[in-house]
């Protein structure tokens, strides 16, 4: 919940400005940022990485982090390809599958950091080569494609004039904000990254919340997976690269210190949009996607140094 | 005499809290300058002052007579200044001799470490302290907690120095040692060393100190020589009042028993251990640092379950692994170590009274604020917590006060039985009184408790029993009547005979 | 002194000392038998593996790894990460090709390089020590920004017409292609400085438990930036090492390279915990990685498990580190 107030209302509204100046900026600068048609264009864009956002910020204020959302996409994707073309499984029990295997990988790294105690950088740095070394095994590099065309509503249709995808990560996002606030569950999260010793000695089930979370995040990814391969009607092996640094800048920017412990679903959906607006000004502007990776990676520094400034690294 | 060290009207405060008001303070060569005070006066700042850890925002410390600014811990043992923690501040995979060396390692000509010449002073270093059972090349990690002092006082006496600090140099020690250390201090003022002594323990600082400072809430009270005080003349200026009776457990009707422990054996050190206790009792358990009672309690409470023997709550046998079965059974324990174990000090009060009953403040998992809010309150007034409401941060309250909210979260959970570990350590003579009382008053209500502790006076003051361990092993029981200051004490350090109980 | 604390000081009798380097070595030990056992059974079943010219690639090939693994090595003893070590190479290799096609000597394309690696790095360390960024995340960003800064810059075009004298790991010593010399000589100095330099023992203290090593007198933010610079040398050293390996540098950023750097100094023993191991252990290791991904060729095992092997070798040892610990500690 709201930990301390003032100050959690203060960075969000600060980011809030941010979103609203960082819109007006782009708008003056090209014409074509503030239709409606490009804005729910991005809202597709962002999609993939707002889910993986939305149970990161969950990992991230256990005081976790897990950089193998990227590769447990790329999993995911290949598995859905190889299942429906090579298996012959139907498409829709192939995309469970799937998704369910993500969430297999997830837990993998839940068990990996609570049972043998692995730091969770180490884990799933091991675990991000582990997993795009299975997608690209089992892929053998070939791409799939020819998918029927109802897979392609998830990624590409639309319900009432917004993304199906958009409309996706909304009530994800609803859900994870009454999770992470309302619920026994999320005060877990949150005293498990506060003083995780004291959670324990408190009686709260501190593994059982990691293995959530981490698993969580295992089914985000596949989920993004799934939104992924129909939004561009294929599937690679190196899908997802870099996933991890879009979402964890998102979480970040968003408020939620590395260090754990505080965070909130809103402050991520902000640095969401951000990102999403500096990423699309910066291509409206003509800067290639190599360059805007170059400003993400810039921000992620910039945004802790200035809030490490104003002193708020740590549990006090 | 003149100082070598001299603190004048010193002020420092941190995030608004004001630690210290114009105090000031010396030490000169060849004294023993003890440093008393409940834990909240401002004795750790104050010495880490001395130390170079902190700058004062007012006041000068001079050094020799000239006015000095340690910039950092290295400025001050430049001038011959050398602390010993209460924490231990050790590297565990390092040896004992890279250890005590670390930062002012001897050096060959060429330049580099002088391994053999390191070994050799490290070795002459712990014989003066009289461990010729340390061995240099061990790995500090798998040393205990008495010899990793050890090491830490050998550190602080290679630097040579003008003036030692030493924090609860004691805490740890068996009673042998302690005179060893005593006598350690004593050789050091008469080498002219200024020693400044932080210490609780007032047979220590009557044995040892030239002078003693009293402080309190940030302020000096008084500066006096030991044949100008008694113990308790310093007790009142430590409080501010004088305190008479300072433990007031009553006689109570004894219950059933409520916990009953066979045989009972973990991973940590605890060897088959037996004992009850009953509703309404109160079971004291005495014993030196490291002699497993934490262990036990652990063990009992599921943080590191047993691996022999059986547990009974009520009568019946159970299974406890881990705190949620322990807190489901009946059970609470309030840990050692309230800042890293009993609280969650970013958070607020509410949220930390309510931590071990979540899933009774919340229906299907959604938690109710009103209901949260409510219990914190009852908790505020019924514990005396001073606070500006259930939204201030545990952190920002003083050490009773945080005490008093982890009792009000594991009373929360309405147990039957309730394990305090150092239950008053750190915290004022007042608050202490008021944790006691509540602790009667507990007893009274049916409750069987547990208490570990290391203060002799107050196992002997509020126990009806008196259980006392060493090495993990049960080597003493005594009722009220037959348990004194030298029996337990003896007891405390008597070794354990294999299979008894 | 007395006259027995001295005779007590007098070194320790043979088996006592075996004892202690086994205890201390004890890594790298199983990490050269492992190297043994694998090239004897691979060669068994295919005895080319064993043949000069692919001896030659595992060893001097993959040298640079072994040279990047040492200045990782000293990162995470000190308790940090760099996962931009791989983007750095890239930059500084695709630099010195530059350089070298642009008419300036070779020794200024061969030390330019290094001085941005130690550069970079050390604004890295400050991030880290003085703005109390942690580590990863300074080094996450610090990837996308030199990896998308590199192919911005170049457009990925390759560089080729490499002048010959540039091609320094191409020479040869004594009949031993130079990266190998490189690997072994840096490691040596190095854990020789490591172990009797104050200086590398501050490493240690800083990484396994700053507040101590700060009330110790050490300086552990100047520490830390020391640290990174040393390490930006190193990735200076083997991006050289690297760029120079064929007529050509592709302006791209190897894949999988800080991973690779990151595994051999793990498995070489470095815990990831920091505080422990040494640099012999993680030389010892990137060349067991580079004869399992060779041994994976003769075996005919596709190269796609390469990376899934990776992270499997990393996972094991960790695992393995974090059982040691819970005994010792």
């Amino acid at each position: 919940m709201r930990l301390d107030a003032r100050t959690l209302l203060r960075h969000e509204t600060v980011l809030a400005a941010l979103v609203v100046v960082t819109f007006v900026v782009l708008a003056n600068q090209s014409d074509r940022f503030f239709t409606a048609a490009n804005l729910l264009n991005q809202g597709r864009f962002m999609a993939e990485v707002g889910l993986v956002a939305l149970t990161m910020t969950f990992v991230i204020v256990t005081g976790g982090i897990d950089l193998s959302v990227g590769s447990i996409l790329g999993f995911a994707a290949i598995l859905v390809g190889v299942l429906w073309k090579k298996a012959g499984l139907p498409l829709p029990v192939a995309m469970g599958l799937a998704v369910g295997a993500a969430g297999v990988a997830g837990l993998t790294n839940g068990l990996i950091i609570t049972r043998f105690k692995v730091p969770p950088l180490i884990a799933t740095l091991a675990t991000l080569a582990l997993f795009r070394g299975l997608a690209e095994g089992i892929s053998e590099s070939r791409s799939v494609r020819g998918y029927p065309e109802w897979f392609y509503t998830l990624g590409q249709g639309e319900a009432a004039g917004v993304p199906v995808q958009v409309w996706v990560l909304a009530g994800a996002a609803l859900v994870a904000a009454f999770v992470l606030e309302r619920t026994t569950f999320g005060r877990a999260t949150y005293v498990t990254g506060a003083s995780e010793t004291a959670a324990r000695f408190s009686g709260v089930a501190v593994d059982r919340t990691k293995l959530l979370v981490y698993t969580a995040s295992g089914l985000a990814a596949g989920l993004a997976a799934v939104i992924l391969v129909s939004r561009v009607s294929t599937t690679r092996s190196d899908m997802g690269t870099g996933l991890e640094l879009d979402v964890i800048t998102a979480v970040v920017l968003g408020g939620t210190s590395i260090f754990g412990g505080k965070g909130t679903i809103a402050g991520t959906l902000l640095g969401l949009v951000l990102i999403q607006a500096l990423r699309n000004g910066l291509a409206l502007a003509g800067v290639k996607g190599d360059g805007t990776i170059v400003v993400i990676g810039a921000v992620l520094i910039l945004t802790i140094l200035v809030s490490n400034l104003f002193g708020r690294g740590g549990d006090g | 005499m003149p100082s070598v060290v001299e603190l004048s009207d010193i002020t420092k405060s941190f995030e608004g809290v004001t630690a210290l008001k114009g105090v000031s303070f010396d030490v000169r060569e060849g004294e023993v300058h003890a440093l008393l005070g409940e834990n909240g006066a401002g004795k750790s700042t104050l010495i880490r002052i001395i130390a170079g850890s902190h700058l004062p925002d007012a006041g000068v410390l001079r050094v020799s007579g000239e006015p000095v600014r340690f910039g950092s811990p290295r400025d001050a043992r430049r001038r011959g200044i050398a602390t010993i923690y209460q924490e231990l501040l050790l590297f565990p995979e390092l040896t004992v001799a890279e250890n005590v060396f670390l930062g002012n390692a001897p050096r060959t000509r060429l330049g580099s470490l002088d391994w053999a010449a390191m070994r050799a002073r490290a070795r002459a270093l712990l014989d003066s302290l009289d461990s010729p059972d340390l061995s240099v090349d061990a790995k500090v990690g798998g040393l205990s907690v008495a010899n990793r002092q050890r090491v830490e006082i050998a550190k602080a006496l290679s630097q040579d120095p003008r003036v030692l600090v030493m924090d609860e140099p004691t805490a740890s020690l068996a009673q042998a040692d302690v005179d060893r250390l005593l006598a350690v201090v004593r050789r050091l003022r008469e080498r002219g060393v200024a020693v400044v002594y932080v210490s609780h323990r007032l047979a220590e600082v009557f044995a040892i100190a030239d002078r003693v400072t009293v402080l309190r809430d940030g302020a000096a009270v008084g500066t006096r020589a030991i044949s100008e005080v008694t113990e308790a003349s310093l007790v009142s200026m430590m409080v501010g009042r004088p305190v008479d009776q300072l433990f007031p457990k009553g006689q109570t009707e004894l219950g059933r028993t409520m916990l009953e422990v066979r045989g009972l054996s973990s991973r940590d050190g605890v060897r088959d251990v037996s004992f009850s206790v009953k509703a309404g009792e109160i079971l004291g358990i005495a014993g030196l640092v490291g002699s497993g009672r934490t262990e036990l309690a652990l063990a009992i409470f599921g943080i590191a379950p047993a691996t022999a023997g059986e547990i009974l709550v009520d009568g019946k046998p159970v299974r406890i692994d881990g705190p949620r079965r322990a807190r489901d059974l009946g059970i609470a324990y309030v840990p050692e170590d309230r800042g890293q174990q009993g609280l969650v000090r970013s958070h607020t009060i509410r949220e930390n009274v309510t931590l071990a009953v979540l899933d009774r403040v919340a229906r299907a998992g959604i938690l109710d604020r009103a209901e949260e809010t409510r219990r914190a309150r009852e908790a505020i007034e019924r514990f005396r917590i001073r606070a500006r409401g259930p939204e201030q941060l545990a952190r920002q309250l003083s050490g009773g006060n945080q005490q008093k909210v982890v009792l009000a979260k594991w009373l929360g959970a309405e147990p039957r039985i309730l394990i305090l570990d150092e239950p008053t350590r750190g915290i004022d003579v007042g608050a202490k009184a008021e944790v006691h009382a509540l602790m009667s008053d507990l007893a009274r209500q049916g409750l069987a408790i547990v208490m570990i502790s290391s203060e002799l006076p107050e196992v002997l003051g509020m126990s009806d029993r008196v259980l006392v361990m060493n090495r993990g092993r049960l080597v003493g029981e005594f009722d009220r009547a037959h348990a004194t200051a030298d029996a337990v004490g003896a007891a405390m350090t008597r070794a354990p005979r294999e299979g008894a109980a | 002194m007395s006259e027995s604390s001295l005779a007590r000081a007098r070194p320790l009798r043979a088996p006592a000392r075996l004892a202690r380097a086994f205890e201390a070595y004890g890594q790298e030990l199983v990490v050269l038998g492992a190297l043994v056992v694998l090239m004897a059974v691979v060669g068994a079943v295919n005895p080319r593996y064993l043949s000069d010219t692919n001896l030659v690639s595992i060893f001097a090939g993959n040298a640079y790894i072994a040279v990047a693994a040492i200045g990782m090595s000293l990162v995470i003893i000190s308790g940090n990460i760099d996962v931009s070590v791989g983007s750095l190479i890239g930059v500084l290799g695709t630099i010195a090709g530059t350089l070298a096609v642009g008419g300036h000597s070779r020794w200024v394309a061969w030390l330019v390089p290094i001085a941005a690696g130690v550069a970079v790095n050390a604004v890295l360390g400050a991030l880290v020590a003085y703005a109390r960024i942690p580590s990863i995340v300074v080094t996450l960003g610090a990837m996308s920004i030199l990896r998308g800064g590199l192919i911005s810059a170049t457009s990925g075009a390759w560089i080729s017409d490499l002048p010959g004298d540039f091609l320094i790991a191409q020479k040869r010593f004594l009949g031993v292609p130079s990266p190998f010399w490189f690997a072994a000589v840096l490691t040596v100095i190095v854990a020789i400085w490591m172990r009797h330099g104050a200086f590398g023992r501050s490493i240690y203290a800083v990484g396994g438990n700053a507040d101590a090593a700060r009330a110790a007198g050490i300086r552990t933010k100047e520490t830390i930036v020391a640290v990174f610079a040393i390490h930006g040398f190193f990735a200076g050293v083997a991006a050289i090492l690297f760029c120079t390996q064929l007529q050509v540098i592709q302006s791209t950023v190897p894949p999988n390279l800080e991973l690779n750097v990151i595994t051999a100094s793990v498995i070489g023993g470095v815990s990831i915990l920091g505080g422990t191991g040494t640099v012999v252990g993680s030389t010892l290791a990137a060349l067991l990685f580079a004869a399992i991904a060779s041994a994976l060729i003769f075996l005919d095992i596709s190269a796609y498990w390469l990376r899934a092997v990776l992270g499997l070798m990393i996972l094991a040892t960790v695992l393995a580190d974090m059982a040691r610990r819970r005994r010792t500690i």
